[in-house]
């Protein structure tokens, strides 16, 4: 079978119809993680799978569900059209509709062949054109997810049914029945006939009661010996495991503690590079930033106000001073203008005044002064003008005090200001225009600490990528690795324990073996007097050597292809370990009948743990040695589908690994995040055109749609580009 | 009794700004209108009490040295609930530190920009109030402006200021130069 096309239809991140046309040869599937190459993988297993009807909810594309209306209807399908005895076709899909907002209800399932026959198109089982094209046995050596799946004897029945499948052994296996059967009734016969002859009757039946014994401890032994070898061989692979592991937990717990190292010195950066641009604001008063110039201006205008406050002030005091000045120059002024002293404005006083009215005499010259006189109205005046004058000295004191008392200014908010502008000058002043180089700091150091983490993650991130390989590499689990490994010991004494008592039961065997011989040798040499017992003795003779020659053949046979299948996987491992150490892959039969596949140095020292790339390309020259028995064997051909094989590699391994591969001639798909380069300032991901263009075969490209929102399914759409 | 002092007055007061903000800024970057206990819980709460974006569109209109009077109508206006005094105490805010001198330069702005005619209240001829009111009113403007600002950049790109540095970003656009000191600038002894 040869693939020719595959159609993809809202399968998962397949939105909408998708194809592949792939070569003869091998296609390369580049994509990044996420973009869809499981999704392509597992499209494919879900085809292959002949189990019974399969549709899950979660095969329908999220886009094309999101998309539908109620009582839309839409399909999801998977399609290969292959070359196998002429064009043929299969298709698995089932159908989808939106029944409510939250309800999508699947149905119609169908999985269909398609053939030609003359110019007709006939349809056919899905199934049971998929057994016929693609046997299920076969099929068990085509898919392979990750490395971890490519040793394909990693389980008991895997030998057999390999050998069962090619090598024709199932023939032998009835003909060797068939002839122990024979060999048993002859032997049985023989020994019959031989009781009942006179001459040798009690020979023969000493002999055969030895014969019983030996036979009996003979299968006890060998009963025993198959029991110590399994558990010795359980006892070696766990030891191995151990032994492995030792190695790998060391390796282990160095990564984990640089990956604790790297998260720790990840925590402080990530707390040094965290800033709170907005809140420092107002916190760390960075909103000042450009406030020296506002204190500037309150400077000049708090120091202007109090200029023009002293002035007014100055001005006042002197306008006061002035002003005290002119009345004592007047009142001196007054005094000096008239010779004769007059006589004080208060003398007479009042009361005198009156009663020189009221008596109407001048007390001061002795003359009586009636009403209407002229004295009498000088001494009325004069008591007015008194009057006047005690109530403008009144006046003119009132005045005078407040005058001098009420203050210009009497609010101190200019001084207010004043004490504010001192305080801000100097070091308040300083420390604001400091902020504008404080912020600038920050943002650089926090800019530099960033570049620093994202360093960080990136080299935490290959210690994980690391720490992943290890467990897949060693397929142990990372609560194992944490262990110690204290059991070692115990193991290594059972096991040489199993050993000595091998060897002993092996001895014990030997010698009851040559007994059981030596027995049956003088069997055969009594010389029984009827010529019957004679012919009975010669047919069980020639069953026995027709059954032992059937019994090597079956065994030689399982040897003969073992060793074919392991000088196939050595070339193809020569071939894609170029310019590279590769050593020799040796296929072992186990005593339990599986068999296993070791890697051997030219010296004969096994290679206990190849490398990850090296162990990869290992298992995968005995696939592709598989592959090749396969088109020798049953004349058909089938595709070998990879994903991500070789996440173990190294880039320059990568590039030969590719080269090589693209020069085998077998139909070969692999789905791969290699051959991408980053450009390291973007993130973004471009093909490795200079690799990808030494290769002939075909490429494609597969890519998640931009823009897509990382939290929704829904708008995850993978396309598929042919890039060659 | 001590003598009054005008900061004290002006930081008694509480100033107004457009009710229309409410929720296209102020409920959008702080905990306003919210229980202190949950307070930045939600992605976007840049900050906290309601008075620190009135803090930040201040001194945007401030440095930007542009004012935009506020609404006519009193009753689309709206006060926070502490008067000036108290901003900037945040001693029960988890991870953040008190800024209360921000307080003093605010004033300190206040007083460069607003036109009072100090020598008249300093005799007496104008009240206390009255200055205050007139700071309070610089205040109120320059704010609303800023926030003016705001509503605009967030007009063009409704997660304008979601960016972590958009906030500081725009103080970085200022001049940021300290002016050449002249010696009339320097303060003088009063005594």
């Amino acid at each position: 079978m040869i693939i020719k096309e595959i159609k993809i239809n809202n399968f998962r991140s397949y939105y909408g119809s998708n194809h592949l046309s792939l070569s003869k040869g091998l296609t390369l599937v580049i994509g990044d993680n996420g973009d869809g190459k499981t999704t392509l993988f597992e499209a494919l297993e879900w085809l292959f799978d002949t189990t019974g009807e399969n549709r899950k909810d979660s095969h329908i594309s999220e886009k094309r569900k999101s998309e539908l209306e109620i009582g839309e209807i839409d399909e999801v399908s998977v399609n290969i059209t292959f070359e196998h005895d002429g064009e043929k076709e299969i298709e698995k899909s089932f159908t989808f509709e939106r029944i409510s907002e939250d309800n999508i209800r699947t149905r119609d399932y169908k999985f269909v062949g398609y053939f030609i026959d003359g110019a007709e198109r006939h349809s056919i089982a899905g199934d049971k054109l998929l057994n016929m094209c693609f046997e299920p046995v076969i099929r068990k050596y085509c898919l392979f997810k990750g490395e971890n799946e490519l040793n394909v004897f990693d389980n008991d029945t895997a030998l057999k049914t390999l050998v069962d499948t090619f090598s024709g052994i199932r023939d032998f296996e009835k003909l060797v029945e068939l002839t122990t059967e024979f060999e048993h009734k002859s032997a049985n016969a023989a020994n019959r006939e031989l009781q009942n002859d006179k001459k040798v009757s009690n020979q023969a039946k000493e002999l055969n009661a030895q014969l019983n014994d030996v036979t009996n401890d003979i299968q006890s032994i060998k009963t025993e010996l198959n029991q110590k070898k399994i558990s010795i061989n359980e006892f070696s692979s766990k030891l191995e495991l151990l032994e492995k592991n030792q190695e790998t937990s060391e390796r282990y717990q160095a990564i984990k503690e640089r990956i604790k190292g790297l998260k720790d010195k990840r925590a402080k950066l990530a707390a040094w590079s965290s800033c709170e641009y907005s809140t420092n604001l107002l916190d760390e008063y960075w909103i000042l930033r450009s406030f020296p110039a506002i204190i500037k201006e309150f400077s000049a205008k708090v120091s202007a106000l109090s200029k023009e406050k002293r002035r007014l002030d100055k001005q006042e005091t002197e306008r006061r001073a002035k002003e005290a000045g002119e009345r004592e120059a007047i009142s001196k002024i007054q005094k000096l203008a008239n010779d004769a002293v007059p006589l004080p404005w208060n003398l007479p006083d009042e009361a005198t005044m009156k009663e020189m009215i009221d008596d109407e005499i001048c007390k001061v010259c002795g003359r009586p002064a009636p009403k209407g006189s002229e004295a009498y109205e000088f001494m009325c005046n004069k008591l007015n003008e008194y009057l006047a004058h005690i109530a403008a000295e009144a006046n003119k004191n009132t005045a005078t005090k407040e005058d001098d008392e009420k203050p210009l200014f009497p609010n101190s908010f200019i001084n207010e200001l004043h004490s504010r502008q001192i305080k801000l000058s100097g070091d308040t002043e300083q420390e604001i225009s400091k902020i504008a180089t404080t912020i600038s700091d920050r943002l650089e150091f926090v800019t530099k600490r960033k570049a620093d983490l994202a360093e960080v993650e990136k080299q935490l991130q290959e210690l994980e990528t690391e720490q992943n390989d290890l467990l897949m590499q060693s397929g142990l689990s990372a609560e194992l690795l944490d262990k110690s490994i204290s059991d070692l010991r115990g193991f290594f004494d059972a096991k040489s324990r199993a050993e000595s008592r091998v060897s002993e039961l092996e001895t014990t065997l030997k010698f009851k073996e040559s007994a059981r011989a030596e027995i049956q040798e003088k069997l055969s040499q009594l010389e029984p007097t009827s010529s019957m017992t004679q012919v009975y003795q010669r047919v069980h003779t020639a069953f026995e050597r027709i059954t032992k020659a059937f019994s090597n053949a079956k065994e030689q046979n399982i040897n003969n292809f073992l060793q074919m299948l392991e000088t196939e996987s050595n070339k193809y491992l020569q071939k894609l370990n170029k310019n590279d150490f590769y050593g020799i892959i040796r296929i072992r039969k186990t005593i339990n009948n599986s068999a296993r596949i070791e890697l051997y140095s030219d010296n004969g020292t096994r290679i206990e743990n190849p490398n990850g790339a090296l162990k990869t390309t290992m298992y995968m020259s005995v696939l592709f040695a598989i592959s090749q028995i396969t088109t020798l064997k049953r004349e058909q051909d089938y595709p070998l589908i990879f994903d991500a094989p070789t996440s173990s590699f190294g880039g320059f391994k990568e590039d030969t690994f590719y080269n090589v591969i693209d020069t085998i001639d077998k139909q070969c798909v692999i789905v791969t995040k290699d051959l991408l380069n980053i450009d390291k300032a973007t993130g973004q991901k471009t093909l490795d055109s200079d690799t990808i263009n030494k290769l002939s075969c075909s490429v494609y490209r597969i890519e998640k749609i931009e823009p897509f929102n990382d939290k929704d399914l829904s708008t995850i759409q993978t396309v598929v580009k042919q890039v060659r | 009794m001590a003598a009054e002092k005008i900061y004290d007055l002006w930081a008694s007061r509480n100033p107004q700004w457009e009710k229309r903000y409410e929720d296209s800024i102020i409920k959008n970057f702080c905990d306003y209108g919210r229980g202190a206990t949950s307070l930045r819980e939600d992605r976007g709460k840049v900050f906290g009490g309601g008075y620190e974006i009135f803090i930040v569109a201040f001194f945007i209109g401030l440095y930007f040295n542009q004012k935009r009077q506020l609404i006519e109508d009193t009753q689309k206006r709206k006060t926070f609930g502490q008067p000036i005094q108290y901003w900037g105490n945040l001693d029960s805010v988890k991870g953040r530190k008190a800024y209360p001198k921000l307080r003093e330069y605010i004033f300190t702005a206040l007083i460069a920009r607003t036109d009072i005619d100090f020598i008249a209240l300093e005799k007496g001829e104008m009240t206390s109030r009255k200055a205050v009111d007139m700071l309070m009113q610089t205040m109120e403007e320059y704010a609303n402006w800023g926030f003016h600002f705001m509503e605009d950049k967030l007009t063009d790109d409704p997660n304008y200021f979601f960016r972590e540095t958009a906030f500081l970003e725009v103080f970085l656009a200022f001049d940021a130069s300290v002016p050449e000191s002249t010696d009339e600038d320097e303060p003088e002894s009063l005594d």
